[in-house]
């Protein structure tokens, strides 16, 4: 009972790992169209970012707050500067865009790569998070809790933006009719922009916090970032609330093959999919009908 | 002067007069001229370039095969690369566990991938765009964590020993890499012949149909499913075949052989050669493994650069090389 328990903390917390990805991923797919395969390269930059801030200030926290940063930035100019000139230009088939940003995935594992070798880092978990906290009657680590409290903050967070201000109302207006939300006379490439540099900032930050539990290393981004496609398929494209829902099932999945059936580890997850898919092909939470 | 005049005014008139003979003279040697060269490669080139051209050859089929999905169906994969793999594991597991000969393991494979590309196809093709290509992904690390997770196939390790064919009834070594060539070119025609007879076919003409207009496919009365699921049948069988070859190549079989990021380059190869049915795949083979090889021999860190050249074909040269090139005649005349 025990061990079950844990794995169910266990799972909890590979769950919100993964939504903090995805809900990006979900976000900018929803919002511009474009699938970033390149997401998981948002993950290891932070992780990166994460490691040399740890290091050169010897402050988790100061790395929890930074490392999203470099992502941000990178993301921002990615949509304004790369993908939305080129869906201008016609290259609009987001496939295109897809495959260029599978490009960019490989690019940037390359380049830490060339940059910090294929070594591998981790950040030191923060003294005030190293212990134990005894949960109903078991003891489990502190830092995978505060893990777990920063994806249910981050879904709320968001949930609250999404469904109760401004911006949420005018992202909700993108996502529906875009022609529209120019013509009211909102900038629409710079919000495109800045919601796909959030979208990188979350994954950053997944990076960050994911770094003293795994280990930090070039190819890091491109292992987690299948996950998170399971994920947004099995909560349906661009469906923010699905998304959450669908990372508990793939996360507890993944965390109860790894304990008790380990001979599956590295396929539940998939056959969850498929399973999904010959099923419902819009995914779980999907709305009926986007023809991609 | 005058004379000469006239003569090249007469001959030009005479080209200008029979304009079709004239362009199949052009067509003729342009088709002879390569044939001839690769026909030849081994004896009039280096062991070097020989082995570059047997990995060009592979390369071609593997993207001859993705083409039928991407170039003339217009579904991407990003998991064809499950099928390259299977090929060679179905070779490797039926030499060195099941101790087949060549002549029964090689269909027994190929009719094992037809089966299952059937049962994946069929799921995969329910869905199309992104989704599409994000499910063909999820099949193959599918394919993938099983090929690391199971001891039949020695788990990430891999498989050696893969067999050559044994052509020793003709008296000659597979294991010779002038024999090996000539095999691998046979293989490659054959595969390639029949893509091209596919796509030319009633059959390839309704896959292009549902490229371009999908709703007017399924209204003109044709069940666009099955038709897709075919095309990704014989796409995958293509690419089983295509790892067979490379199993053999390299005598070896490793789960890596059906990572994503070689489904990425066989895609990578089909946008470089142009959607073109027959020339356009293995243009970009070649462009690919060429580049590949200058890369590797001026850095190591080929990943980085693998994904900066895929970035910049996909930003600049959607068209392809062929398709580039024939822009470039169509400005001209």
């Amino acid at each position: 009972m025990q061990l079950f328990l844990t794995q169910i903390l266990n799972g909890l917390q590979l769950s919100m790992l993964v939504f903090l990805l995805a809900v990006g991923l979900t976000l900018i797919f929803g919002l511009m169209n474009i699938l970033n395969l390149a997401h998981g390269a948002f993950f290891t930059l932070g992780a990166y970012c994460g490691v040399a801030i740890a290091a050169a200030t010897g402050s988790y926290w100061s790395a929890l707050v930074m490392g999203p940063v470099l992502p941000f930035v990178v993301g921002f100019a990615l949509q304004l500067l790369v993908l939305q000139p080129l869906a201008e230009r016609g290259r609009s088939t987001h496939l295109d865009l897809a495959l260029l940003t599978f490009g960019l995935l490989f690019a940037t594992a390359g380049a830490v790569e060339w940059l910090y070798g294929s070594a591998f880092h981790a950040i030191p978990t923060p003294a005030l998070l190293s212990g134990h906290v005894s949960l109903l009657g078991l003891s489990y680590p502190a830092y995978r809790l505060f893990i777990i409290g920063i994806g249910l903050a981050v879904a709320v967070g968001l949930n609250f933006i999404f469904d109760r201000t401004l911006i949420g109302a005018t992202l909700r207006a993108g996502v529906d009719d875009r022609a529209m939300v120019t013509a009211l006379g909102v900038n629409i490439n710079v919000l495109f922009a800045v919601v796909f540099g959030l979208g990188a900032a979350l994954a950053g930050l997944a990076g960050v916090v994911a770094a003293p539990l795994m280990s930090v290393y070039s190819q890091m981004g491109i292992a987690i970032v299948v996950e998170t496609f399971v994920v947004v398929v099995v909560g349906g494209l661009g469906n923010l609330k699905g998304s959450f829902y669908a990372s508990l099932i793939v996360g507890m999945t993944d965390a109860m093959s790894q304990a008790y059936l380990p001979e599956v580890e590295m396929f539940a997850v998939y056959a969850l999919l498929i399973g999904v898919m010959i099923v419902r092909p819009q995914g779980l939470f999907g709305r009926v009908g986007r023809v991609a | 002067m005058s004379t000469e005049a006239t003569i090249v005014g007469a001959v030009s008139e005479r080209a200008a007069a029979d304009p079709v003979k004239q362009s199949q003279r052009v067509a003729r040697a342009v088709i002879v001229a390569p044939v001839l060269m690769v026909l030849a490669l081994p004896w009039i080139s280096t062991p070097y370039l020989t082995i570059l051209a047997i990995e060009i050859m592979i390369a071609g089929v593997f993207a001859s095969g993705i083409n039928l999905l991407v170039g003339t169906t217009g579904l991407v994969s990003l998991g064809q690369a499950m099928f390259l793999g299977l090929g060679g594991y179905g070779i490797g597991i039926g030499a060195s566990v099941l101790g087949l000969p060549l002549w029964i393991s090689v269909p027994a494979t190929l009719a094992l991938i037809g089966v299952l590309a059937v049962g994946i196809g069929a799921v995969c093709t329910r869905t199309r765009g992104v989704e599409f290509l994000l499910i063909t992904l999820a099949f193959s690390q599918l394919f993938y964590g099983a090929a690391i997770k199971l001891r039949l196939t020695n788990g990430s390790d891999g498989m050696s020993g893969i067999p050559r064919p044994d052509l020793s009834f003709l008296g000659l070594n597979s294991d010779n890499p002038m024999v090996f060539y000539y095999y691998v070119l046979a293989v490659t025609v054959l595969a390639v012949a029949v893509v091209w007879r596919v796509v030319e076919s009633p059959f390839g003409s309704v896959l292009a149909a549902i490229r371009e207009n999908e709703r007017r496919a399924v209204a003109m009365g044709y069940s666009v499913d099955r038709y897709k699921i075919g095309a990704f049948v014989l796409a995958s069988i293509a690419c089983g075949v295509a790892g067979i070859l490379q199993a053999q190549y390299t005598y070896f079989i490793n789960p890596d052989s059906m990572s994503w990021q070689l489904s990425g380059e066989g895609v990578l190869m089909v946008i470089i050669g142009g959607a073109t049915a027959v020339t356009g795949p293995l243009i970009g083979a070649a462009v690919f493994v060429l580049v590949k090889q200058g890369l590797s021999v001026l850095t190591t860190e080929y990943m980085m650069f693998f994904g900066i050249f895929f970035m910049l074909v996909v930003a600049f040269f959607r068209g392809g090389i062929v398709g580039a090139v024939q822009s470039l005649f169509e400005k001209k005349s």
